[in-house]
């Protein structure tokens, strides 16, 4: 990324680091902040229709950029919350929700839900891709033929750059967790970018929206995967005390519950950068 | 020394104290709390505490900021535990800070004050983890059903005496009103030196206010509609005549209720037991305010959304000048809303480690025509008059002092910062 984007407060480079790929092709950069304060917090929701998760961090971003030509893979939270459900649409209820309406029955001075939108945060955000000199598109492909190379990155390689940036949070007004998060590994042959949606509704639904993005840094191909995954609640439960584990303490994992859930998609685009 | 003031000297430096001494002091602190009404009748001057989620360093430095207990009288407005990884000393040390100093210090429920809630969100696997059983978790949650609903302030003055001290860029002091101005609201930092000061009475004084330079930790510094400060709702339109008493203030956890319409119902309630899933207990620690009419129903299904409007009426009803609330994270520390008439207040700074934002907690003096006394048991006092309703003017809210802070230093932490840790990640 040539220019830095403004931060909401502060000079643009202020908790910003990055590196370089030794052969010069690929930068990666990232910039951590802390939350947003009321006013950005405003503009941000006026902007997006939406009201903003509890924990904004709208001056985080992580990039990917193609030196020579400038292209660019950014993330970054306002994007990732245009793409959630401004809408009824997909809308999930808490678990105590039934209850909870049938005891309010008959109170008629509260009006209808307010401003009704996916409460949960979900969004199926896989970056921002800006061209710059750079030819050609993204292009559908598969693992067969562009894998990301897992049996590479479990390699013990030395990790020459790494981080792990938030972009937003939101506990659901004590109801689970909703998490969107990157991580970024950069080794001396390759790297890797993970961002994930996590999502817990206690009582109701795990659900996880991985984007993984894979370079290989001798070659100018981005290779990018979109996962997205999900179960009830009731049955990852199971799952879990099946295998003689702490569900509770599991459930805040990530990780641990990735392979209990069913995927719902899965989709590989490639990039040839030139 | 009393075995009492070793446990608080032991909690002080973050270290445990033995199993049996929980169990007695969750015991003292029930025949306490059993006493106090649903609505706890506090008397000014206090300073008035939100969530401090388990952070227990930084409620070292609230303390350090705000002063000392028992010099100082505190009020917490709940959510001591969970997600901090001191929940347990910092809320051992409260209720300690409690059972020695009854009248200095007061503890309200919220919602993390339940079984169901720290079974979840941290605190029942930290008590795990230090007693290696469950039984402590179960002596505090005994606890937890005996904080009371709310509290309210009496005696707050309408004006704050300014405090004797710099400001903190040192040469904007021209800009702040005068001393002898009636000062509304005055901001401080972690220092004691003024950030910023609005006063009640002129119109154009605070808008020159906010164009002075202030450190990154005041509040932003751009909200053009207003004159009152940034973050809050203070404007000239404050009605100005001094040396009127305010009305008094409540503090609850979350907000109001549907089924609330005086605090006479709040001290209705049956509030020894777990925070049911709905009810008037519930919305009290769970809803927030909102720019709404009315009520709303929050989309998630369940929880209360509240509006100017109600919380005017409310007030109005009540004979309220303020109501303030925790609940909610802010960035700033604390938010006035709906023209001054509630505030949250947020005092976990750099909330779960990570967040970066600032504390704060808000001081109510005394007002110099204040009798003195009020009842601390019980203090129904059928504040509800049918009368009241019959005026049109709103109360006039009391003078607030905001000391605003940021998380203690990290050498202060005896452990190293977090920094992410490189994983081979997949």
């Amino acid at each position: 990324m040539a220019t830095l984007p403004p931060a909401s407060t502060g000079p643009a480079d202020a908790g910003v680091k990055g590196i370089t790929t030794q052969n010069g092709v690929w930068r990666v950069t990232t910039r951590k902040l802390p939350i947003l304060k009321a006013e950005p917090i405003d503009k941000l929701s006026d902007e997006l229709g939406i009201p903003i998760p509890e924990m904004i961090f709208g001056d985080n971003f992580v990039s990917i950029s193609h030196v020579k030509t400038g292209w660019n893979l950014s993330f970054s939270a306002p994007e990732a919350l245009d793409r959630v459900s401004k809408t009824e649409e997909g809308m999930l209820q808490v678990a105590v929700a039934d209850e909870w309406k049938k005891t309010r029955e008959g109170q008629e001075e509260v009006k209808q839900v307010v401003k009704p939108f996916d409460w949960s945060y979900s969004t199926d955000y896989k970056g921002r891709t800006e061209k710059g000199k750079a030819d050609g598109n993204w292009t559908e492909t598969n693992q067969e033929k562009d894998p990301i190379r897992n049996d590479l990155l479990t390699r013990q390689d030395p990790i020459l750059f790494f981080d792990a940036v938030d972009l937003y949070e939101d506990e659901l007004a004590d109801n689970g967790i909703a998490l969107l998060s990157i991580k970024v590994r950069v080794m001396p042959e390759r790297m890797l970018l993970l961002s994930r949606f996590f999502l817990r509704l206690d009582g109701v639904v795990l659900r996880l929206r991985d984007t993984r993005v894979y370079i290989e840094h001798a070659t100018n191909k981005v290779i990018r995967q979109y996962t997205a995954k999900e179960e009830k609640y009731e049955v990852v439960q199971e799952k879990l005390k099946a295998k003689r584990e702490n569900a509770t303490e599991a459930m805040r994992d990530a990780n641990r519950v990735a392979p209990l859930l069913r995927t719902l998609e899965d989709r590989t685009e490639v990039f040839e950068v030139d | 020394m009393s075995d009492l003031d070793k446990s608080i000297a032991q909690l002080k430096a973050c270290r445990p104290i033995p199993e049996k001494d929980v169990r007695e002091l969750c015991y003292k602190a029930r025949e306490l709390l059993i006493e106090e009404g649903n609505v706890v009748s506090v008397d000014a001057p206090v300073t008035i505490c939100g969530d401090i989620h388990g952070q227990f360093h930084d409620l070292m430095e609230l303390f350090r900021v705000g002063g000392p207990c028992p010099d100082t009288a505190y009020l917490f407005m709940g959510d001591f535990v969970d997600r901090g990884f001191y929940s347990l000393e910092s809320f051992l040390l409260l209720l300690c800070l409690k059972v020695r100093y009854p009248d200095r210090i007061t503890l309200i429920r919220g919602n993390h004050e339940s079984r169901q809630i720290t079974t979840v969100y941290g605190f029942y696997d930290e008590c795990m983890r230090k007693y290696g059983s469950a039984n402590v978790w179960r002596y505090c949650c005994e606890v937890f059903d005996y904080l009371a609903l709310g509290a309210l302030v009496m005696g707050a003055a309408t004006d704050l005496q300014p405090t004797d001290t710099s400001t903190a860029d040192g040469n904007s002091q021209a800009t702040m009103p005068s001393d002898s101005d009636d000062i509304e609201i005055e901001i401080l930092n972690s220092a004691g030196q003024v950030l910023s000061r609005f006063s009640r009475a002129r119109q154009n004084n605070s808008q020159d206010q906010s164009q002075a330079p202030n450190p990154s930790s005041s509040p932003s510094q751009q909200t053009p509609q207003r004159n009152g400060a940034p973050g809050t709702g203070a404007s000239a339109s404050s009605r100005g005549s001094s040396g009127n008493p305010g009305g008094a203030v409540l503090c609850v956890h979350g907000g109001l209720s549907p089924l609330i319409d005086t605090l006479d119902k709040i001290r209705l309630l049956d509030r020894k037991q777990e925070v049911p899933h709905e009810g008037a207990m519930c919305d009290l620690l769970w809803s927030d305010p909102d720019e709404i009419d009315g009520w709303g129903l929050s989309p998630r299904g369940a929880g209360f959304l509240f509006g100017a409007d109600i919380v005017k009426c409310f007030n109005h009803k009540n004979d309220l000048s303020l109501i303030c609330r925790a609940h909610q994270l802010v960035m700033e520390g604390f938010k006035e809303m709906f023209d001054s008439s509630i505030v949250t207040v947020w005092s976990a700074p750099n909330y779960c480690y990570r967040c970066g934002n600032v504390a704060a907690i808000l001081e109510l003096g005394e007002d110099g025509s204040n009798a003195g006394y009020a009842p601390r048991a019980n203090g129904d006092m059928n504040r509800s008059n049918g009368i009241l309703a019959e005026r049109q003017e709103l109360r006039m809210g009391p003078g607030r002092r905001y000391r605003v802070f940021e998380a203690a230093p990290q050498d202060s932490r005896g452990m190293p910062a977090k920094k992410p840790v490189a994983d081979y990640f997949l």
